[in-house]
């Protein structure tokens, strides 16, 4: 228990507790449940971008299907409740992790045969196969309606409809994932991620399988993702084959890149900025250019997102 | 220990192995010498794996390793040292030395982190290697020798069974070369090592055998002294290396 | 299926081919020379479609289209090359990320400029007088312009091949392909190589945005589905030389033509699966020179 780790501990526990309480203590405020609804939805992309961030961040696997598992996790979210009459948090959220789970150990096992560029365009037609089924499946799916009317769930008898229920119920996830990943992110095996990420061959003469090594953390990234669909799922009560679309794909890598790639804070910073591009801006602005141009901006001068611009002025 | 029989490798018309027998037992210190592109990395990458073999078999011991993987032969024990340092350039020494360590215990501990005893067990390694204060420099920003003596830290932190060194020398000044030249002299005799080298004086220092290599072919074989006199050695290198 | 209907779908499939091959002869060539996979590749696809759009309007000639848009992407490819990716020469990723910033923004100036007709309306772009009537084949009708659009792929196909092969800038692009920083050494000046290269890349994509357009109307969304299209095209026939275009648009046009007339539930699967076959035994593609992994 070193200092500088009770001192990040600490902020962790501060920041999250001023957090959780939010609608709280902001009651007053007249935009509060606004705000409140902003921030749970910057906590669900957080949770989606961190899992991205493992792959690209960590493992160097430059993703770009990710909403394939996003939006997996949240079509399966729906449709176990939907299917096994109940609002278990443990079916649907279960459900979710599976399915993702399922989903990427499939997927991950195509695309892991590739690195670098061609990973990254495998893992986009990939992805777009899963959007064509979200899209035709329509008994199962609601094609391209969407499934909507999915219910928040329910924990023993205690339901989080309320929004700031649900807003708890998020930040509780969210805590879990970002300390889960904390730990990944200072193990061995977070290390041998970032051993893959930097020198494959190397690894390998060493003795590590790499491809399973990249396939687990494919899997493991693909399981977090289906845990932000659910949310995504509960938070906006409506599934949609946009949450396994491209664009959904892009946002969470943009995010990724924009907060900084490899750090732990950075995809949390990064979705409170693309979302609030996204939610806040008028919706006469073109919220996508503006982000195509913003995110321009960050790999031509800024490659190491906010935190390594943060980092660097500190150095300076 | 390592046992290589009638190893062939093609790349295209071009024969860089064809045909190269050698069994160096456990304990000895092989030089494989030999002009520029006689084969002698080739010959490394495909022991290792990094290569396919076009024919010909490969033993370490009593496991054949010819359907292994790079990384299941690392695994059986039989690791490298690259002519090309091959670091993880953005990480600190000592990280990279634990890279190596972990992967004896195995990459699947998500919550766990290296334990003290890996730690103290890298701390130990680089200060074998002279690199003990420099432990906590990034790799990219070590000079050059220092990323060499980093490059065998990696390999000697996997506790190897065999040990492949390709050119560990290559560009040193005289005085780390004498202190790398001391290290791999002291490394424990149940090491089997099998390096690649151009400094003459380097390889009659360690070698307790040479094998000569030409043209992918195996052209002589034997203690320093009968290599020294050999006269087709002699005239494959012109000269100009053996007489120093 | 009658012996009509399977050559309407065989002729059907091989349009679409011409089509693809087209779309994807512009990304194949920018990722050979530069080692950059173009992801803006289906926004310059759209706004040459666009592009035709705007001109038709204004001519009336669809034939004009088929000049000025893909001169207008061509130009657009000039500008954007210099200022976007010749400063992350070498970044290789970070080039690819650009082109994705760089296709949002298109995507979205076109979805909002209503003004110039453009919009998130769906539109249409009627077929060219003297295309737009069928002709009978084995007994049946089949629109001329389908036809119009495999003997121009196949012709593209021709004068590509020789642009290639028999002249001085194929042969420098060919040399490019190969080893581009040797070219630079050998006092080629690979920045202007590497924008005209780009250039002519958006140029095709803008044909394609142009010939499709009358088939497949125009929507937002058509970018993505043309860019996804593309990608399986160059994996499945090899990346970076005109041969693995060709090949993967011969396999993925009628595969996808046949697929979604015989079992329209399993269309995609069956693209998926030969994805994954070639993946699995061929990673370089069928006709690939460049290795898609490890």
């Amino acid at each position: 228990m070193t200092r500088s780790w009770l001192i990040r501990a600490a902020i962790v526990v501060a920041v999250w507790s001023a957090l959780a309480t939010f609608p709280e203590w902001s009651a007053a405020w007249e935009s509060s449940r606004f705000a409140a609804g902003i921030i749970r939805q910057i906590l669900i992309f957080a949770i989606f971008a961190s899992s991205l961030n493992l792959l690209v961040g960590f493992a160097g696997l430059p993703s770009l299907g990710h909403a394939a598992f996003f939006g997996g996790g949240a079509y399966a979210a729906a449709i176990a409740a939907q299917r096994f009459g109940t609002d278990e948090l443990v079916v649907s959220l279960g459900a979710a992790v599976v399915v993702a789970a399922l989903l990427a150990l499939v997927l991950g096992f195509l695309a892991v045969r590739a690195v670098g560029i061609f990973f990254l365009m495998l893992t986009l037609a990939l992805a777009q196969m899963v959007f064509a089924i979200a899209f035709q499946a329509t008994e199962l799916t609601g094609g391209s309606n969407g499934f909507s009317g999915v219910h928040r769930p329910v924990v023993f008898g205690i339901d989080f409809n309320a929004a700031n229920d649900l807003y708890l119920l998020v930040c509780a996830v969210a805590l879990l994932v970002g300390l889960v990943l904390w730990r990944i992110a200072t193990s061995s095996y977070g290390r041998a991620l970032v051993g893959v990420r930097e020198n494959e061959r190397r690894m390998r003469a060493l003795g590590y399988d790499t491809r399973t090594l990249k396939l687990s953390a494919f899997v493991l990234a693909g399981a977090l993702a289906g845990v932000a669909g659910a949310l995504s799922a509960y938070e906006f009560r409506f599934v949609s084959p946009n949450d396994v679309a491209l664009g959904t794909s892009v946002a969470g890598f943009v995010m990724v890149l924009i907060g900084g790639a490899g750090t732990l804070v950075g995809p949390i910073l990064g979705a409170a900025v693309v979302l609030s591009i996204e939610r806040v801006l008028p919706s006469q602005l073109p919220a996508q250019m503006v982000l195509g141009i913003v995110f321009i901006a960050f790999v031509v001068f800024a490659r190491q997102g906010l935190v390594g611009a943060v980092r660097r002025a500190v150095r300076a | 220990m390592i046992d290589i029989r009638e190893l062939r490798r093609d790349f295209g018309g071009i024969r860089a192995l064809a045909g190269v027998d050698l069994h160096v037992p456990a304990g000895e210190r092989r030089a494989v010498i030999g002009p520029n592109g006689a084969g002698k990395t080739t010959l490394f990458n495909v022991v290792t794996g990094e290569l396919r073999a076009t024919a010909g078999s490969m033993r370490l011991g009593d496991a054949v390793l010819g359907p292994l993987t790079t990384w299941q032969r690392a695994r059986l024990g039989l690791v490298r040292m690259y002519q090309r340092n091959e670091l993880f350039d953005p990480l600190s020494a000592v990280d990279n030395v634990l890279l190596s360590i972990g992967s004896i215990a195995g990459a699947y501990r998500p919550l766990r982190s290296p334990r003290r005893a890996e730690r103290a067990e890298a701390a130990t390694v680089l200060e074998r290697v002279g690199l003990a204060d420099r432990r906590a420099v990034a790799a990219r920003a070590l000079s050059h020798g220092e990323r060499r003596q980093l490059e065998l830290a990696l390999a000697l932190a996997r506790r190897p069974v065999a040990l492949l060194l390709d050119e560990p020398t290559a560009g040193m000044s005289p005085a780390e070369t004498e202190r790398i030249a001391t290290l791999i002299a002291g490394l424990d005799r149940s090491l089997t090592v099998l390096i690649v080298e151009h400094d003459m004086d380097v390889v009659f220092r360690l070698a307790d055998r040479i094998t000569v290599l030409h043209e992918g072919r195996v052209i002589a074989e034997g203690t320093p002294a009968e290599i020294r006199g050999d006269r087709q050695v002699h005239d494959v290198y012109l000269g100009k290396a053996i007489e120093a | 299926m009658t012996f009509e209907d399977a050559l309407q779908q065989a002729l059907n499939g091989l349009s679409f081919g011409a089509l693809l091959f087209i779309l994807a002869a512009g990304l194949s060539l920018i990722f050979g020379m530069m080692d950059v996979v173009n992801l803006a590749h289906g926004a310059f696809y759209m706004l040459g479609a666009y592009v035709a759009l705007s001109v038709t309007r204004a001519t009336g000639s669809f034939w004009a289209a088929l000049v000025v848009a893909p001169l207008a992407l061509a130009a657009l490819g000039l500008v954007v090359e210099p200022l976007l990716l010749r400063r992350l020469r070498g970044r290789h990723l970070d080039q690819v990320l650009i082109t994705i910033g760089l296709s949002l923004v298109i995507a979205d100036f076109i979805r909002l400029r209503d003004d110039w007709g453009w919009g998130a309306t769906v539109r249409s772009l009627p077929f060219p007088a003297g295309l737009d009537r069928s002709v009978e084949i084995a007994g049946s009708d089949y629109p001329t312009y389908r036809l119009f659009v495999i003997a121009f792929g196949a012709g593209l196909a021709v004068l590509l091949y020789v642009l290639h092969r028999r002249t001085r800038i194929g042969a420098l692009v060919r040399a490019g392909v190969g080893d581009a920083e040797m070219l630079s050494a050998l006092g080629v000046d690979t920045d202007r190589l590497f924008t005209l290269t780009f250039a002519i890349g958006a140029g095709l994509a803008g044909v394609a945005g142009v010939v499709a357009a009358p088939v497949f109307g125009l929507q937002p969304g058509m970018d993505v589905d043309a860019l996804i299209y593309s990608l399986i095209v160059v994996i499945v026939g090899g990346l970076g030389s005109l041969s693995g275009a060709v090949a993967g648009s011969a396999v993925v046009g009628p595969a996808d033509t046949f697929g979604k007339v015989l079992f329209p539930q399993f269309a995609l699967a069956l693209i998926f699966a030969i994805m994954a076959l070639v993946l699995l035994f061929r990673p370089t593609g069928l006709l690939g020179r460049v290795r898609l992994g490890r």
